[in-house]
């Protein structure tokens, strides 16, 4: 499902070289749930964007779903991304739409036939639980709530991968639990998850398989 | 998808709000003046059309020639590069004009002692020496035959109209241009806030792999219909005050150009200012696009 090689990556900042990941190596196959944790500046967003194909590493090289990323055409990283679910620390969720309109809204700029997306849109409000909550805005969300519709919004697609950067950083410990909640029942239908976070307690209540990055490496791999 | 693109292009519309009607309002005003000058300078050019067929130049003959000697005069002119037709008017032909012309004053003629009125040719221009180069040798020819006392005519003055009718097509073009490129940099302008306005959308779509023509198209087609719909408007400007103005000029028109009525666009000359809109508002929002992601 995922498996880097020995990928470094250099930040340049003017002059300077600010190296991010080093010579890190690891495998993920399908339907694991890997818990990605260091504390901030570890290099755990870098290597989740490495993921999804946001940036390319300096050096080594990153496969996801059977593809090497690198060399990857315009297209073919557009096709990549639409078997990848993402969720940031920040929902980012449109302000002028509704909750089902931004689940849906994927689903329309993928050209789903208008009768599935309905279907699909509310299915996957129901899995994180935000069916009542369809047609309010995001102003009018919790932040738990929130995030439960970026998730519903990632996992829309039904990707076999769902990387989460962070997504329970904004919340306290009890929406933060909702939200591990979730994840863990759309990993037990079979998709590969990857999640970050610097919560060290979080991770260890997780009992999944934990990478944990310091300085830009891999520093264990436990679980 | 066709109609999620199109709703996404009015939503960016009615993000753009004002800027997005300054744009349409300054693609009216460029369309209406191009389309306008279009208009004045094509009926001009129907009477300067109108005015080539009817050019004729007379060939003052030094006296009045034999029968025979017509004929064999008749030959050498036709026989000259542009020459369409040539006609002899003998003394007593052009005295009878002069009558009729003179109406009820023609007894006036009979009070003179001879028929002062020259012999003379009316040579017809063919189309290639209609224009001014052509015509000034043609004439040249002309007064070079020895019976050739004077030559008179020619289309110098319908030439001068096609001069007018010439620079009226460049003004319009350069004022044209000008509101053309101001539009342009509005409908820009418009774009670059709706893009900013859309940001978040734009990077949802590329996170979920949204086909690039998905994330582009919006933005194209608003500009696109904000110079469908300056175009419109333009049109429809041009088309009110073509049938308020044109009744009542036509009488001027008439006795000074010759023509019955002030004609409007031709549907070729409808759909180039309607495309030519769409091209506009398309080129606004393609360069705001084009700025933006290098």
């Amino acid at each position: 499902m995922i498996e880097l090689h020995r990928v470094s990556k250099v930040y340049s900042v003017g002059p300077v070289k600010v190296p991010a990941l080093r010579e890190v190596s690891f495998r993920i196959n399908k339907g694991e749930f890997v818990v990605l944790t260091g504390p901030s500046g570890a290099g755990k967003t870098t290597l989740l964007r490495l993921l999804y194909r946001d940036d390319l590493p300096s050096e080594g090289d990153v496969e996801v779903l059977g593809a090497s990323l690198v060399g990857l055409g315009r297209s073919q990283v557009a096709a990549l991304r639409r078997s990848i679910g993402v969720v940031f620390q920040d929902a980012k969720l449109l302000p002028v739409r509704t909750v089902y309109e931004n689940v849906a809204f994927v689903l329309r700029v993928l050209g789903t036939p208008r009768r599935e997306i309905t279907a699909r849109a509310f299915d996957a409000l129901r899995v994180v639980g935000l069916s009542a909550r369809a047609q309010a805005y995001p102003a009018q969300l919790s932040q738990g709530e929130a995030q439960r519709a970026a998730l519903a919004r990632a996992i829309v697609r039904r990707p076999p991968l769902l990387l989460a950067d962070e997504p329970t950083g904004n919340l306290d410990e009890s929406m933060a639990s909702e939200i591990v909640g979730v994840l863990k029942d759309i990993g037990a239908g079979g998709t590969t998850i990857v999640l970050a976070t610097h919560q060290a307690r979080l991770a260890a209540s997780l009992r999944r398989r934990t990478l944990t990055l310091g300085g830009g490496r891999v520093v264990k791999d436990e679980g | 998808m066709l109609g999620f693109l199109v709703g996404e292009a009015f939503r960016d519309l009615r993000r753009a709000g004002r800027v997005a009607v300054s744009a349409v309002v300054l693609i009216t005003l460029s369309l209406a003046a191009l389309g306008g000058f279009w208009l004045v300078s094509s009926n001009i050019g129907r009477a300067v059309a109108k005015w080539r067929d009817q050019v004729r130049i007379v060939v003052y003959l030094k006296r009045e020639p034999s029968a025979g000697e017509v004929v064999a005069l008749l030959e050498r002119v036709r026989a000259m590069p542009g020459v369409a037709g040539v006609v002899f008017i003998g003394k007593a032909d052009a005295l009878r004009s002069l009558k009729q012309v003179l109406g009820k004053d023609a007894s006036v003629v009979d009070q003179l002692p001879a028929n002062p009125l020259p012999a003379s040719l009316e040579v017809t221009p063919s189309a290639t020496a209609a224009t001014p180069e052509g015509a000034r040798e043609l004439l040249t020819r002309l007064a070079g035959l020895p019976e050739t006392d004077e030559v008179a005519g020619g289309g110098d003055w319908v030439e001068r109209l096609a001069q007018w009718q010439r620079l009226l097509a460049t003004i319009g073009l350069g004022v044209g241009a000008v509101l053309a490129v101001a539009a342009i940099l509005t409908v820009t302008t418009a774009t670059t806030l709706i893009l900013h306005a859309r940001r978040h959308e734009t990077e949802i779509m590329r996170l979920v792999g949204a086909p690039e023509l998905t994330i582009r198209l919006p933005v194209l087609l608003q500009g696109m219909m904000q110079g469908l719909a300056g175009a419109v408007l333009a049109l429809g400007t041009l088309v009110i005050t073509h049938s308020v103005v044109a009744p009542r000029l036509e009488p001027l028109v008439n006795l000074t150009l010759g023509l019955s009525q002030i004609v409007f666009l031709t549907p070729l000359g409808v759909l180039t200012l309607l495309g030519g809109g769409t091209l506009l508002g398309g080129l606004g929002g393609w360069l705001a696009r084009a700025a933006r992601e290098p």
